[in-house]
């Protein structure tokens, strides 16, 4: 496939970039469109549909015709747009993620498209939305390929030194191992397992939102029925809540078997010698092939159900482009890891775990009678609403059961430090491990107010390029010597 | 799977520098001027403010002030919070400042509170010098450092002109050379 001359995209391109303009038409004018659509319609409102509709079509045909890209020295350039031009030139090693993506309308036609990520300013990203599968796999190819290449020459790392076969044959650089395969049955596990109390709150909101109408009929039919029977019903309403919150319960695990579906239907995992290759998804199905050398972060989530079935979710995360707080960056999961899942992973990823650990930490006691005092809060409500005799039972109930969760919790924290790997522990119901580099780190920094000075007491935080983490409550001269040792493996293994 | 005996040996951590015994240098003491004169101005206009309707209510003897015998308590808290700040201000400023090792460099600020954020050169991105129109009265700069994702980004204010020029100098060579 020769990519040195400018070419456009695929002519069926124009039909998926008119549809995408016409969404981001409706979602746009949605204010308006409602508007008018509340007035009496005559002919002449209807006549703007076509019209919309056709202007669409124009400026996709436009679009099409005005966008052009092709590989030139290292680097792929595109050019785009129809009134204001503009010349985009993303040099290889800069890219941190390339995305094949197919939507439902790539799917019927049999094409993919291709979304290169960088980590630079925003706005140095773009999108192919139509190429033929066999193309966008070799652009792809030789995207990454030169990438990484690049990549190891500004920073090599200790993994790469023994892969120059894998150099080589480069189309199994992701391929090789197959970690996470998701049939129908995992689907569901994994499905059922989200957290569906979240996801119940999201259906509810939903719901009630499309049911706005509904409370106003329901209090005319109240306001018709007679008083006493009228009276029964609103006492009625209190054995509603347990029913309500089955139902609430229900729906999120509805939600969640949804979104699972849409998200990592067919879910298919794998890892080679330079990085880690996935695809997933139902309605758009997405490809992502991701360089061990562009991870930042790993970030291992779980909760008790999924911990039942042995399955943990990482999240890789990547450079992210300009502020952190925006949170703009790609993500990326890969659920129903297993513990081998996670050995392979890491083993790659950060060899020096398995070369002893420097230093470790746990925050100090003081952390976790902050956690209980602010566990107990809750518990005064029912003092306000209830009978002092029913809040004092309840109080009975709390105040062991919170001092029992707070233990595990507390428990749970852990800040490990290796050789070049920083492993951040916290969680006993959901339980997170965030595993980052020395090496990448962006900066250390030590916080604290006055009281916690004065006992020694502090916050330490590590910035990376995808992110702040914070392991909170060190004694300081554990957090000095970590801080010290961070900044001195910094440069030691670079 | 097959049960794999990690090795564990002990690292040796005697040797690696240690932080807290650099010196920092302090910044210009105009900064402190310009922080307090902050201080000031926004203490004056909440003084206007809370003046204002004592005022109406000589001039307009209108019932409708008649709260104001409670003034005591918004004066409390907010007299409170302005001496916090100035605290923050007064007993900060000795304590802020920034440290250059060969590698890295460390900004400290704050007494109530305190952070000390330590970026090494090597992830520097970008480096900026901001001067505003009271700064340019002052003759101080504002140097800010970028790193890649933005969270380590670090602002150094309130540098004497001359002394900016040497940080950045500094920077530049660091940067280039780590």
């Amino acid at each position: 496939m020769d990519f040195h001359r400018p070419a456009r995209q695929h002519p069926l391109g124009v039909v998926i970039l008119a549809i995408q303009f016409l969404i981001k038409g409706v979602q746009s004018f949605w204010p308006a469109i409602v508007g008018v659509s509340l007035t009496q319609l005559d002919w002449m409102t209807l006549l703007l549909i076509p019209f919309g509709i056709s202007l669409g079509v124009a400026w996709a045909i436009l679009y099409y015709l005005r966008f052009t890209y092709w590989v030139e020295e290292g680097s792929i350039i595109v050019e785009r747009g129809v009134i204001q031009r503009e010349r985009l030139q993303v040099p290889f090693a800069k890219i941190q993620a390339i995305n094949l993506f197919q939507g439902p309308v790539q799917q019927v036609f049999g094409l993919t498209g291709i979304q290169v990520d960088t980590a630079g300013s925003s706005g140095s990203e773009f999108k192919i939305v139509a190429m033929r599968r066999d193309a966008a796999e070799s652009l792809r190819l030789m995207l990454a390929e030169h990438g990484v290449q690049a990549g190891e020459d500004q920073n090599s790392d200790p993994v790469d030194a023994s892969e120059e076969e894998g150099l080589q044959d480069s189309t199994h650089a992701y391929r090789g191992r197959t970690m996470v395969d998701l049939d129908i049955a995992r689907l569901m596990k994994v499905g059922l397992t989200q957290n569906h109390f979240r996801n119940g709150l999201l259906g509810l909101a939903v719901i009630s939102s499309l049911a706005g109408g509904l409370e106003h009929q329901i209090e005319a039919w109240l306001s018709g029925l007679p008083a006493p029977i009228a009276a029964l019903m609103a006492a009625a309403t209190v054995l509603l809540i347990v029913p309500g919150f089955i139902l609430m319960l229900l729906a999120g695990v509805g939600v969640s078997l949804v979104t699972t579906v849409l998200r990592y239907f067919r879910f298919h995992s794998e890892i080679g010698k330079q990085g880690v290759f996935m695809e997933s998804g139902l309605l758009r199905r997405n490809t992502f092939q991701i360089p061990f050398d562009k991870v930042h972060l790993t970030d291992w989530r779980s909760n008790v159900l999924q911990r039942v079935l042995g399955f943990e979710t990482l999240r890789i995360r990547q450079a992210q482009a300009g502020d952190a707080a925006s949170g703009v960056g790609v993500r990326l999961a890969i659920p129903a890891m297993e513990p081998e899942h996670r050995a392979i992973m890491e083993e790659v990823l950060y060899p020096d775990l398995s070369q002893g650990v420097a230093i470790t930490g746990i925050p100090v006691g003081r952390l976790r009678w902050l956690l209980w005092l602010a566990a107990l809060l809750p518990g005064t409500v029912p003092f306000l609403v209830w009978s002092p005799w029913l809040a004092c039972a309840f109080a009975v109930f709390w105040l062991p059961f919170t001092g029992w969760t707070t233990r595990n919790r507390y428990r749970a924290f852990q800040l490990t430090v290796y050789q070049d790997a920083v492993v951040l522990q916290k969680g006993w119901f959901w339980r997170q491990r965030v595993v980052l580099k020395m090496s990448q780190l962006q900066g250390v920094e030590w916080k604290r107010h006055l009281l916690l000075e004065r006992r020694g007491v502090g916050h330490l935080t590590f910035h990376t390029a995808s992110g702040a983490k914070r392991f909170s409550y060190l004694d300081r001269e554990t957090g000095f010597r970590i801080r010290d040792w961070a900044l001195n493996q910094l440069h030691v293994n670079r | 799977m097959e049960v794999t005996v990690a090795a564990n040996p002990e690292l040796d951590l005697s040797g690696v520098p240690r932080l807290e015994e650099v010196e920092f240098h302090a910044v210009s003491r105009k900064y402190l001027r310009l922080r307090l004169g902050v201080w000031g101005g926004t203490q004056l206009l909440i003084l206007a403010a809370a003046v204002a309707p004592a005022v109406a209510h000589v001039l307009t003897e209108d019932p409708e002030w008649a709260m104001l015998s409670q003034w005591w308590w918004p004066v409390g808290v907010q007299s409170v919070f302005a001496l916090l700040w100035f605290l923050e201000e007064w007993k900060g400023f000795p304590r802020r400042g920034y440290a250059i090792r060969e590698r890295d460099i460390t900004y400290r600020t704050g007494w109530l509170f305190r952070t000390t954020t330590t970026v090494p050169f090597g992830m520097i991105q970008h480096s900026e010098l901001v001067q505003g129109p009271v700064s340019r009265l002052l003759q101080i700069k504002n140097l800010r450092l970028f790193t890649a994702g933005g969270s380590g980004n670090l602002r150094i204010a309130g540098l004497d002109e001359e002394q900016a020029e040497t940080l950045r100098a500094i920077l530049e060579t660091r940067t280039r050379k780590v």
